[in-house]
């Protein structure tokens, strides 16, 4: 598992615990972020969290609307925004 | 930066702090042991008093609102700077007033890029910082115009009835996570903002008030220091007028 997939994951799990979620247990490449167990005000406090970590929101930061569907394309998000 | 004296304190941003209603909100924050970051264009005198009186707990960041491509840019260095923020006072406006037949495009957008995008945008980014403390304050700044309606403000109208919309939405949005979000609008306070108000005109509105007055700035900041408080806790969602009961 690569480095940025695993503070992501660390992140959601922080961040479950403060939202009150559940998170699903094995979470992959392919889990839709929707059904992952964060709701839609958990995924806000995952994208603050993860611009307190790695210094960036990619989503502020493109010019266009991107709403990643499953955790792989999330973190595709982050790795382009990070290279 | 006394980071030891700072960290005892609950951070609250402000925007409009150099005059009139923003710097009576910063006098009385930095009363009740607040640490205040104060927004401006400028650094007014009043501002750069407060500032060189209370140097622990006060700090100033030149910003013009008008400028909403760098609002992300300005709030990360101030979570950076400052860490997570408790409360948000949405403050800074303009009232450009005229008929609008004849107001400038140039004009209407200014006014409402500065009266609602601005605050919106402040408040998407603060208010994910506020999630994770799983609280928070965002208090923002209307009129007794939104409701009430004056001859020469539609625009500045449009902008507070926007802002309340706002805060009513987002306060359900936000509620799970511990923010409340309300309103204080203050009828018309003698300030620079005002200050076209002269006259019979102001006479009237004076005598029209059950109090028989205006209310003063430090009449409205009361209410945004009582939003911010633990006892306002259950209130969210909210419009608080503060205006010696013109509109009552």
């Amino acid at each position: 598992m690569s480095d940025l997939k695993k503070t992501i994951l660390d992140c959601m799990e922080q961040v479950a615990v403060i939202a009150d979620c559940t998170l699903i247990e094995n979470i992959s490449d392919d889990t839709v972020l929707l059904q992952s167990g964060l709701d839609s005000l958990g995924f806000a406090m995952l994208v603050a969290q993860l611009e307190e970590e790695l210094g960036t929101d990619p989503f502020s930061e493109m010019e266009l609307a991107v709403y990643p569907r499953t955790l792989g394309e999330f973190v595709t998000v982050y790795k382009n925004a990070l290279s | 930066m006394n980071s030891i004296v700072k960290s005892q304190k609950k951070t609250v941003i402000i925007t409009g702090a150099s005059r009139g209603l923003g710097l009576a909100i910063c006098n009385q924050l930095l009363q009740e042991n607040y640490f205040v970051v104060a927004i401006s264009r400028s650094l007014s005198s009043e501002l750069s008093n407060l500032c060189d009186d209370h140097p622990l707990s006060i700090a100033h960041l030149p910003y013009d609102l008008a400028n909403l491509d760098d609002i992300h840019t300005l709030c990360k260095a101030i979570i950076e700077e400052f860490g997570r923020p408790y409360a948000l006072v949405n403050n800074a406006a303009v009232g450009h007033d005229g008929v609008l037949a004849t107001m400038h495009n140039s004009e209407i957008n200014s006014l409402l890029n500065i009266n609602v995008q601005a605050p919106i945008l402040l408040s998407k980014y603060l208010s994910r910082s506020m999630m994770l403390n799983r609280t928070g304050r965002i208090i923002n700044i209307s009129s007794i115009i939104a409701r009430t309606g004056f001859s020469g403000l539609s625009v500045y109208a449009a902008s507070k009835a926007a802002i309340e919309g706002f805060t009513r939405s987002l306060s359900r949005e936000v509620g799970k996570a511990g923010i409340t979000v309300n309103c204080v609008a203050p009828g018309y306070m003698q300030t620079e903002m005002t200050s076209s108000l002269q006259g019979e005109k102001l006479e009237s509105v004076k005598r029209r008030s059950p109090l028989g007055r205006l209310a003063s700035p430090a009449d409205a900041a009361s209410a945004v220091l009582y939003l911010m408080s633990e006892q306002a806790k259950s209130m969210t969602g909210t419009i608080m007028t503060v205006d010696a009961g013109s509109t009552a």
